[in-house]
This record gives structure tokens, sequence and C-alpha cells, in this order.
């Protein structure tokens, strides 16, 4: 009996031990479960009242996310002392904020920067959801100036159709890390639409495979985006405004909290990331050891990133990137007499009055350039000449000798845009909305860039004409599997010449026979 | 007797509580959208002459079509292509059909039907067969 006891005694034992490691678990995997927080639970009638029930416990967070450039939309370049960002750049895709504040902040962190006079210092007007809604359900509309639709609408205005609010409760109940499809939320739609700013970044990443992106695919490493944008107190770190270029400089080991820059592909592969071992399945040069093709690339490495050669083509998961938008287009009515769409046979939008027309491209191998980190821009200010090229938005710095230099694959986006003939600087024109200024409502230019230059405070001689201008955009992402990268022959001939392959037009190389390639 | 009546006790709790659970599953739309895309898409693009993007129906169609399930106009069922033995048959040539071997038929299922509401024409998000 005793023996039956202590036999059932140990079973009972090991049972709750199975049970409370099973318990364990199940707490573990809900520890960030918001469901049963009472402040959670109130019918929540606007973003900003979520913000104050989410301030209860998380006492320090809108103070740490107004210090970041998700919240400011400013940034300050310690190598070129420019202040750039969101809120002060030109571009050459829909030009700037200024003035257009209700469509351009839909991707803002916070709730109401509808115009000039929006309030940084007010805690609630930080958006809590964007980044952490895990239902997929929040959504902010161009428009809404950083809201998401609180009570049901037809949107867009005229369309038909209907938008339903979003359920606020259920969203605050369900916060959790970011993932792709939060930062894609806005980084994918960049330029106003799915793919159309980056090259490298749409909705096709949302759920990749391998053969897009090895690092994010969905059934294998499955990367979110702060696995290498990571940072503490809010701040993610990895800008294009003042990138880690160099091979070694500023890498830093992945998981630790002091960093202060992304993780660059050496934080993972190191600096020499070739090994026989990586080689194995790749058919060695005549004449070349397995050890000594990995030891060849590495010494690419020194003046050749990465990802010029395991990206090597750009808009590569079936969503077409804009590469052209020439604005000066724009104003041409259909055979009604209204603003017109035109689409071409794989259904882009190739011409909008309101916008002007475009050209746009998949599968686009990028162009490539020397660059060193540091990036220059052409400021709403500056003076600028109207000659036979395209005008630099931005300038990379770097070149062949500097030491610090790479070859870069880019994105290098070309538009034709107003700027003030006298004056000689770019303009910020109003663009969007329903008032009488706007240039979707006028079509008349002068009055729309008098309107966004008035918001600014910017001189403007009454005046405007067209001039091109290009922006260049580093490529990080959709890095394809190494069968993939390029090979030898995509940038040398057969003597080892560049004249004619991928980086033939990049300054500073010598073109001329280098080496023979064997047979 | 104690510890058999605690061990039954909490090995009746669990076994009581798993249909709780499962009656409870709400769909995962993350893993859904993977297997849409991986699975059925990869397959409609191959056999079925391309692909059907969430976005070409409305939430009320999906909702009715998952219901009937019935696939290929009634050919086979919606459901067999998120069963076992599909995913088992599939698994060699389809990396996602043979990570999500193990996931519970009906749960997939439901991951499905929470995608496909999400990424409707009228969804939250409404998605193309990306």
């Amino acid at each position: 009996m005793k023996e039956t006891r202590q036999r059932g005694r140990v079973l009972g034992l090991r049972v709750s031990g199975i049970m409370i490691m099973v318990a364990g678990l199940v707490a573990s995997a809900m520890a960030t479960d918001h469901s049963g927080y009472k402040e959670l639970q109130q019918p929540f009638k606007s973003g900003p009242e979520v913000t104050r029930a989410c301030l209860v416990c998380h006492k320090d967070a809108a103070k740490q996310v107004m210090k970041t450039k998700h919240w400011t939309w400013q940034s300050l370049n310690p190598q070129t002392g420019q202040m750039l960002g969101k809120k002060t750049l030109v571009n050459n895709f829909c030009i700037g904020v200024a003035s257009n504040y209700p469509y351009c902040t839909s991707c803002h962190v916070g709730y109401g920067w509808k115009d000039k006079n929006f309030d940084f210092s007010k805690a609630e007007n930080v958006d809590c959801l964007a980044c952490h809604d895990t239902t997929g359900t929040y959504r902010k509309p161009s428009g809404l100036a950083g809201h998401p639709v609180y009570v049901e609408m037809e949107f867009p205005p005229g369309s038909g159709e209907i938008m339903h609010p979003v359920d606020l409760r259920k969203v605050a109940q369900r916060v959790g890390f970011p993932s792709r499809y939060n930062c894609g939320a806005c980084h994918f739609y960049g330029g106003r639409g799915d793919g159309v700013k980056h090259g490298d970044l749409d909705t096709s990443l949302e759920a990749p495979d391998f053969e897009l992106d090895v690092h994010m695919d969905a059934i294998g490493l499955d990367f979110s985006c702060t696995k290498c944008h990571a940072g503490t107190g809010h701040q993610v770190h990895g800008s294009r405004y003042s990138p880690v270029t160099k091979r070694g400089e500023g890498s830093v080991t992945r998981e630790r909290t002091d960093r202060q820059s992304p993780a660059t592909c050496d934080t993972c592969h190191g600096i020499y990331p070739h090994s026989a071992k990586t080689m194995t399945n790749t058919k060695p040069l005549p004449g070349f050891t397995q050890q000594g093709m990995a030891a060849m690339l590495n010494r690419h490495g020194e003046k050749i990133a990465c990802q010029t050669c395991h990206i090597p083509a750009m808009a590569r998961g079936g969503v077409a990137t804009k590469m052209m938008w020439d604005w000066s287009a724009a104003g041409k009515m259909g055979p009604d007499g209204k603003p017109m769409v035109k689409k071409d046979d794989k259904g882009h939008t190739i011409y909008d009055s309101n916008k002007g027309a475009f050209e746009l491209g998949e599968n686009v191998v990028p162009e490539y350039r020397w660059f060193n980190g540091e990036v220059r821009y052409t400021l709403l200010g500056d003076r600028i000449e109207k000659r036979a090229g395209h005008v630099a938005i931005n300038h990379f710095g770097g070149g062949q000798k500097d030491g610090r230099s790479r070859i870069w694959p880019v994105k290098v986006f070309r538009g034709v845009q107003p700027y003030d003939p006298v004056n000689k600087t770019l303009v910020i024109p109003h663009t969007y909305g329903e008032d009488a200024e706007s240039y979707a409502v006028s079509f008349n230019w002068e009055r729309a860039v008098a309107a966004g230059m008035a918001d600014v405070g910017a001189p403007f001689s009454g005046k405007v004409e067209f001039i091109k201008t290009e922006m260049i955009w580093p490529l990080n992402h959709m890095v394809a599997p190494k069968a993939r990268a390029l090979q030898c022959q995509d940038c040398h001939d057969r003597n080892g010449s560049l004249a004619q392959g991928r980086l033939k037009n990049v300054e500073g190389l010598k073109k001329g026979p280098l080496f023979r390639l064997g047979k | 007797m104690k510890w058999k009546r605690i061990a039954g006790a909490c090995m009746a709790g669990c076994v009581l509580g798993m249909p709780l659970v499962a009656d409870a599953y709400e769909g995962d739309w993350k893993r859904g959208h993977v297997y849409y895309r991986m699975v059925c898409t990869s397959c409609h693009v191959v056999k079925a002459g391309g692909s059907i993007g969430p976005n070409a129906r409305t939430q009320a169609e999906w909702a009715a079509y998952m219901q009937a399930n019935k696939h290929a106009k009634g050919k086979d069922s919606v459901s067999y292509y998120v069963s076992k033995p599909y995913r088992e048959s599939i698994a060699s040539t389809n990396k996602a059909a043979a990570k999500f071997a193990d996931v519970p038929e009906q749960e997939l299922f439901e991951d499905l039907k929470a995608f496909v509401s999400r990424s409707a024409k009228d969804g939250d998000a409404p998605t193309g067969c990306r």
C-alpha cells in the first residue's frame, strides 16, 4: 500500500511538474498578452485615448518615441551638419511634406499632424499601435493626419468604397513586437504606393520566400526588420541619411543593447565571409582552388559592398518600383475634360492628371556608385543651376582612393519637378487636398508652389519651371541566395576588363584587361 | 491516493481543456499568408494557369467559398489542400508544406480564413497574390 502510495506520489509529482512546465511555457508565450489589463477594457474612441492607456504602464515610452526620427521627422547628419528628415527634405517623388501634411503624416508615428502647428510635445499624440499592432487591422489612410478610421466613411471620398472603423480595443489588447507588416505599412509604401520609392522594399517582403530574401524568408530565418534595425528605448538604428558603409566600421555584435548602429552584413558574417566551406557548391575558376576563390572574393570585399554581388536586381518580388516621375506632364485631362488615370498592360499607373507621368520596372539591374557613407542633400534654400544633366537631390560621397569607400548598388530615381528659375531653388508645391490652392484642384503650378512655399516660410519668385533631378537610394534588402549572386562574368570579360560589365560606369576603375578568365 | 487524485485532476483538466482551446482558436493570418503564398499560389501558378489574389474577392465571397469547402468548382475540397496527407504529399518539393507538416488541419484552415478575410477586396488590408 505504502509502495503504491509512493508510486502515485512520484507519478503525481511528474505530472504536476509537466503541467507546471506547460503552464510556464504558456505563460512565457503569453508574456506580452495585454488582453486582461483593465486599462485596455474600455471602448476607445480615438488613438490618443489608447495612448493614454498605454502610458499608464509604459510611462517612459512616449518620451522615448519623441526623441526618434520616427517622431520628429528630422535628423542632424553629424558628418555634414545638414538637418535632414522628411520634415525638411525635398525629394523627387511627392516632393515635400509642407502644406501636404494630412496626406504624408498617415505614416507619422503620431496622431493629428494636419498642419505646421502640430504639437510635438503632447504625449497622447504618440501612436503606439502603428508599430505594435499584431491584428493586421490597424490602418491609417492617407488624408487623415495620422488617425485611423473611427467612424464608417467612404474612402477615398467619391470612390463608393466604405472603410470600417478599426476596433481599437481589440488592437490595444493584442499589441506585440513590430513585425515586417508594421514597418512595411509605411516603408513598403514610400512615395505613395507599394514598392514605389526604395526598389528593395515592398509588400512582397511581408511573406517572402528564400529566393527573394534569404534573411526574411518566412519559412526559414524569418527575420523581422528589427532583427537588424534593433535598438533600445524605441530608437531604431539604420538610416540612409548616414549609413555604415565601410567593412568593419561601426560593425557591432548582434543583440548588444548599447549599440548605436544597425546590424551590417559583417555583424553576423564577419569581414571575411567567404571560405572554402561556403564555396563548396561553387565551381572554382581554372587555376583556383575553392580556398583561393574564397580569398579572392574576400579581397573583393575591401572595395565591393556585399550588397553589390548579393542583390543582383531590385524589385524582384513581383512588385514594380517607380523609376521615373515627370511632374511636368501633369494637368492633361481625359476626353471628358476631367482628370484621368492611365495604366499599362500590367495595371501599373503610368499617368495621373494630378501627378504626371511615370515609368516603373521589375527586376531592375541597379546602378553602382562609390560610397563612403557620407550623404549630402540639396536642401530647399540651396541654389541649383539648370543644365543638360540631372540635378542631384542627394550626393553620395566617396571615391576609389579615399580608403573608406566601397562600390554599392543603388537605385537612381530620376524625375522632372517644379523649381523656381529666378531664385534658382527647388520648391515644395501644395499638391494634395481639396482646397483651391491645391494642384489637384487648381492645376495651376504657380498657385500650388506659392501655397507650399508660404507654408514652409521660404521665398518664391512667383515663376515656375521644371528641372530634371535624380535621387540615389542604396540597396540593402532582397538579398538573393548565393547561387543567384553575381558571377565574375557579370562584371569582367575574359580578360578581366570591366569596360562592358555592370561596373562599366563606375568612376575611377581601370577598365582595361586585368587578367585572363580561363577557357 | 491523494497524489493520484491530483495527477488525475491535472490530466483531466488538460484533456477537458483541449476542446476549449481548439474552440477558442483564432486564425493566425500571418501563417495563413505564408501558406497561401507558398502552397496555394505556387501550385496555382504551375497547375492552374495563374494565381488568385485574396483581393479578387470580397470578404463575403471568401466566407461563402470557405464555408462551401469546394475547390476547383467542386471537384475536390478546400480542406483537402490544408490536410496533413496533402502536405505530406508535397513536402519534398514544398518547404512551406514541410514546415507546417504538424500543424492541425483545422488550425491551418482557420489561418487561411483569417488571411483571406483580412486581405479581401473589402478587407482591412487588401492584398494581391504576393
